[in-house]
């Protein structure tokens, strides 16, 4: 397996699919930004990490784009959260970046003779 | 001392981090929205908190966690840079409410945008303000519509103010009718009025034979050629009536336009046909809009020929004129130049016109009567009032509302706004609650206006006056949702942005009412005397109303159909014929089943009478001056008549078969006339002298028995005088056939008492018309008064219930902010008594105010009302004592609520509130 750069990586998935990430990791449910954050931290086992920085004009972002619809709620004896759901045009968004990333995924393997696993 | 911190969990010390103020630091360069900035700030440093949390968690010290959190920032420009790209950072820099001036148009949109989203998170609020006003808003552009179409509106004449209404004044009177030899003379002789027309003001039915062949009762009015002009209206089709068909005494009528459209689908050939009414042809000469109906509603105007009237006429005073006043001459000179007219007629003519005078009036004050506008004036205050108490209501609201944002007024003031920019910022708020509550209130006044013509009764608006929906309304709700917006809410603004923002921003929220709870008192202790003086005012008309309707009528029969048969006089020329008719159909209808007794008048009580007023002249009193002879209700009726109605005869004998056209003539005579003419004679066998006009030949009757009073109006104050008749002595040609049944409602007899008369001659049945019950006579007679008591009542029980919203309000308001203080108490051991006493002590001060207030404005308010009762004093014991009782009961149920839920106030829980 060729050695791909760590932060090489890192910038080419933020780049091309940060959106992707984000919408799959709130599509089972909604989610506030830092259980977002872990989220992605613990799914891509520690290589995937968004800061404070980005991550929240990311999510305003999508919430502006109309695929992510954010809300406060209060919970009794906590701070009121702002919590993230996925729009229905979002869902759509969603289904149709995963085909478009499958095809680059299978494209690039048979290019570079990349096995994915 | 108790432990009044029993419960309280001490809270754990939070660390202070403040990332706040990094996070600030970072979005500054960005100009965002302050609440959006806001926001962003709140969940960036919870994130932050979180970060920290854990890295504490996993055994970092506070120096590092703090560190390695605030690492998630990155460098001072990455956040800014990341945002930067939003929208949400490339808006123009937003005002912030409060903010320093910036462009007028802006600040405004700013402000009405501001303005929503406050009224959006309190929907409650804003829904129970938006119901108020339109409740108060509609109710004044329905009364707005009657005082529009009575008091301002111009009525629908060309120049309608050169139009005056003349009468002849005399001694006793400034209204009499005017004879045609007057009317000639007055308006040949007058230099300042252009032409004078005269009508006969009681509309008679004729029977009209179309050319179709359909036979109708239509309703005609007497005109002289001239009315038309006098009015100033134009034809719709053909032409008025001309001086020569005056001079010819053509046999000529003028339709009215709604009757044309109805009857003849507006077909403009009729102009110039003949149509036969009462036997008789008539010629069609042309239409005339229905603002011609303002002398009278009919259905056409048969021409009353004048020229050259006999000598003798100019006693017959029957016409009620109309003038046209020629350009720029005013009332004033017109009043002097008509009196100077009449003065020399009356040293031509002393023996008639001596002391005779004029009178003239505008038309519109003529057409609309005193008693309209009386109404119209009264129902107008009474909105008024009721819209007053909508504003005091939403003002209320408004400052508790106020009071409660102060703390938030207190910061954007320190943040530097100036106060009349606050105060506009709250002023837009109320406008737009008042410019919501005046379109569901324009929608309200629509719907009643809707309903009005149903609940109007008839005769309270004159022909051709109707209340309309249109640009005035609109105005009217537009202007009155302005004013109001403004006045409901330039206080509670003022009073908001009084506080200095030191002063707000230390207060603690928990103090006892302050200045605003003040004012709010007073606006509510204004509500329930404004109530008090509506249900007085209420009070005083339903009372009217009961003593109008229990009224002692006279009659004693519980029930009684009546109708009114006109037979034709082409059929019955002769008095013969028509007795002989009258004969048979008392015969079939007597033979009814179910038919207790019957009887032929030309008056029913309290209703329409026929013959009207006759001269009387009692035998052996000195002679009276022509001017100042007395007069009486002249009533024909069978000999049944006073059986059928079980009115009693005092004294003396009811007709019989002696009352025959060849016996002795005869009369009887009510009580009101035996006081009046014959002081203290006794009246059976005196004679009386009758004539139908002063000039006309007396015909001497005897009296033979004396009635009981039946009252002509259910309102009546002067003593009524009648002379009864009997029809064998006097037959004519409108009777009213009254049919007592002997059970059950009389209503239900008018199918078989149709068809009796129907046997007797079907041809008459089309004469037949007016069917309704004695009751129904009596009910439309009151028609007025129940009006008047049941919209009265309806808005002062509105203002009842407005009030003790309002009172309820500030209890509620009140009770809440002191949560803590009552908790105190309680620890400190008040009792449940104590505490409903603290509460409803104030409730109790602001209700007795109010009622002194609006009793006092009561005692004022009864001798304004004093010409529309009846049967009632205006200062009413038994009126004003419901009123306190009523006021006292419904204040019972708004402060109940609030009461029990101060007794309700945990002390644990109130103290650990805030």
């Amino acid at each position: 397996m060729p050695d791909i750069d760590d932060r090489m990586l890192d910038r080419e998935l933020k780049k091309g699919s940060a959106e992707l990430i984000i919408l799959s990791i709130v599509e089972e449910r909604a989610r506030h930004g830092y259980e977002i954050s872990k989220l992605i931290e613990a799914r891509s086992e520690g290589q995937l990490k968004f800061h404070v920085a980005s991550l929240y004009p990311l999510l305003y972002r999508l919430e502006e784009r109309g695929w992510l619809h954010g809300r406060w709620v209060e919970k009794a004896g906590e701070r009121r959260r702002r919590f993230y759901w996925l729009t229905s045009e979002g869902r759509r968004v969603l289904a149709r970046q995963r085909e478009t990333w499958k095809t680059f995924v299978r494209a690039m393997g048979l290019v570079t003779g990349v096995e994915h696993a | 001392m108790p432990d009044i911190s029993r419960g309280a969990e001490p809270r754990p010390v939070e660390p202070k981090r403040d990332w706040a103020h990094e996070i600030r630091a970072r979005l500054s360069p960005l100009n965002l929205d302050a609440a959006r900035e806001m926001e962003i700030v709140e969940e960036l440093s919870q994130h932050l908190d979180e970060e920290y949390e854990e890295l504490r968690q996993t055994g970092a010290t506070d120096a590092d966690a703090r560190r390695l959190a605030l690492e998630e920032l990155l460098g001072p420009e990455a956040l800014a840079a990341y945002m930067r790209p939003l929208r949400q950072a490339r808006v123009s820099p937003p005002v912030q409410p409060g903010g320093p001036r910036r462009s007028l148009l802006r600040d405004l949109a700013q402000d009405l945008r501001y303005a929503l989203a406050a009224l959006r998170r309190q929907p409650g609020f804003a829904a129970g303000a938006i119901l108020t006003l339109a409740l108060g808003i509609g109710a004044n552009s329905a009364i707005f519509a009657l005082v529009d179409a009575t008091l301002l509106r111009p009525l629908p004449l060309p120049e309608p103010e050169r139009a005056v209404m003349i009468a002849e004044r005399t001694a006793a009177s400034s209204d009499e009718r005017v004879a045609p030899n007057n009317l000639t003379d007055w308006a040949e002789r007058s230099r300042s009025v252009e032409t004078i027309g005269g009508f006969m003001g009681g509309v008679g039915g004729m029977v009209m034979a179309g050319a179709d062949g359909v036979a109708e009762t239509v309703s005609r009015q007497w005109v002289t050629a001239a009315v038309f002009d006098a009015l100033g209206v134009r034809p719709v089709a053909g032409r008025m009536f001309l001086p020569d068909d005056d001079r010819t005494r053509a046999n000529v009528v003028v339709l009215s336009e709604s009757f044309w459209r109805a009857r003849y689908n507006g077909d403009t050939s009729i102009v110039g046909r003949d149509i036969r009414l009462d036997g008789e042809n008539y010629t069609v000469v042309g239409v005339a809009p229905d603002s011609a109906q303002l002398i009278g509603k009919t259905d056409l105007w048969a021409l009353v020929a004048i020229t050259g009237a006999p000598p003798r006429a100019r006693a017959s005073h029957v016409f009620r004129a109309v003038g046209r006043l020629k350009p720029g001459i005013t009332l004033a000179a017109a009043d002097a130049d008509l009196g100077a007219v009449a003065s020399a007629l009356a040293q031509e003519y002393p023996k008639t016109n001596e002391g005779r005078g004029v009178t003239l009036v505008p038309f519109d004050v003529a057409v609309i009567g005193a008693d309209l506008r009386h109404t119209s004036t009264l129902f107008l205050g009474v909105v008024a009032f009721v819209l007053l108490i909508c504003c005091a209501n939403v003002a209320n609201l408004l400052l508790a509302r106020a009071t409660a944002r102060s703390r938030e007024l207190a910061i954007r003031s320190a943040m530097g706004a100036d106060r009349s920019r606050l105060i506009r910022q709250l002023l837009t708020e109320s406008l737009v609650l008042s410019v919501a509550g005046g379109a569901l209130g324009l929608a309200l006044g629509a719907a009643i206006l809707r309903v009005a013509p149903s609940v109007i009764p008839d005769g309270l608006l004159p022909p051709a006056i109707a209340l309309a929906f249109d640009m005035r309304l609109v105005a009217f709700c537009a202007g009155a949702a302005l004013f109001v917006g403004l006045l409901f809410g330039l206080a509670p603004a003022w009073q908001a942005t009084a506080l200095q923002s030191a002063q707000a921003l230390g207060q603690d929220n928990r103090t006892t009412v302050g200045g605003g709870g003040r004012l709010r008192n007073i606006l509510v202790a204004g509500e329930v005397a404004t109530a008090v003086l509506l249900l007085v005012g209420a009070g005083l008309l339903l009372r009217t109303l009961l003593a109008v309707q229990n009224i002692d009528r006279g009659y004693r029969a519980e029930s009684a159909l009546t109708m009114m048969v006109d037979p034709l006089g082409s059929e019955y020329p002769t008095p013969e014929a028509l007795l002989q008719f009258y004969d048979a159909v008392e015969h079939e209808v007597r033979a009814l089943p179910g038919v207790r007794d019957m009887a032929w008048a030309t008056t029913v009580p309290m209703g329409m009478s026929y013959e009207g007023q006759r001269f009387v002249d009692m035998g052996g009193d000195p002679p009276v001056d022509d001017n100042e002879r007395p007069t009486a209700d002249y009533q024909v009726v069978s000999p049944s008549y006073f059986q059928a109605l079980d009115l009693p005869i005092v004294t003396g004998r009811a007709f019989d078969q002696r009352d025959t056209s060849g016996g002795v003539p005869v009369c009887i005579v009510n009580e009101a006339f035996v006081r009046t003419h014959l002081r203290g004679r006794d009246p059976i066998g005196m004679r009386v002298a009758i004539r139908s006009d002063v000039e006309a030949p007396a015909r001497e009757r005897e009296i033979v028995g004396v009635a009981r009073q039946v009252r002509g109006r259910p309102d009546e104050t002067d003593e009524f005088e009648q002379v009864y008749v009997p029809m064998m002595q006097d037959p004519t040609g409108d009777m009213f056939l009254i049919v007592r049944p002997a059970t059950g409602s009389a209503s239900a007899l008018a199918p078989s008492v149709r068809g009796a008369v129907a046997r007797v001659d079907k041809q008459q049945l089309v004469s037949v018309r007016d069917v309704m019950t004695l009751e129904d006579v009596a009910w439309e007679a009151t028609g007025r008064h129940r009006f008047r008591a049941v919209l009265v009542t309806a808005f002062a029980a509105l203002a009842l219930v407005l009030a003790m919203v309002g009172l309820f309000g500030i209890l509620a308001y009140s009770v809440q902010r002191r949560v803590r203080d009552l908790g105190v108490r309680r620890a400190l051991g008040a009792t449940t008594g104590d505490v409903v006493r603290s509460v409803v002590g104030g409730a109790a001060r602001v209700l007795g105010v109010g009622l002194a207030i609006g009793v006092a404005l009561s005692l004022a308010l009864g001798r304004v009302l004093e010409s529309m009762l009846f049967g009632v004093q205006p200062v009413d014991p038994v009126t004003f004592v419901l009123v306190v009782a009523v006021l006292a009961l419904t204040a019972l149920v708004a402060v109940a609520g609030p009461a029990w839920k101060a007794t309700r106030v945990d002390p644990v829980v109130a103290l650990r509130s805030e």
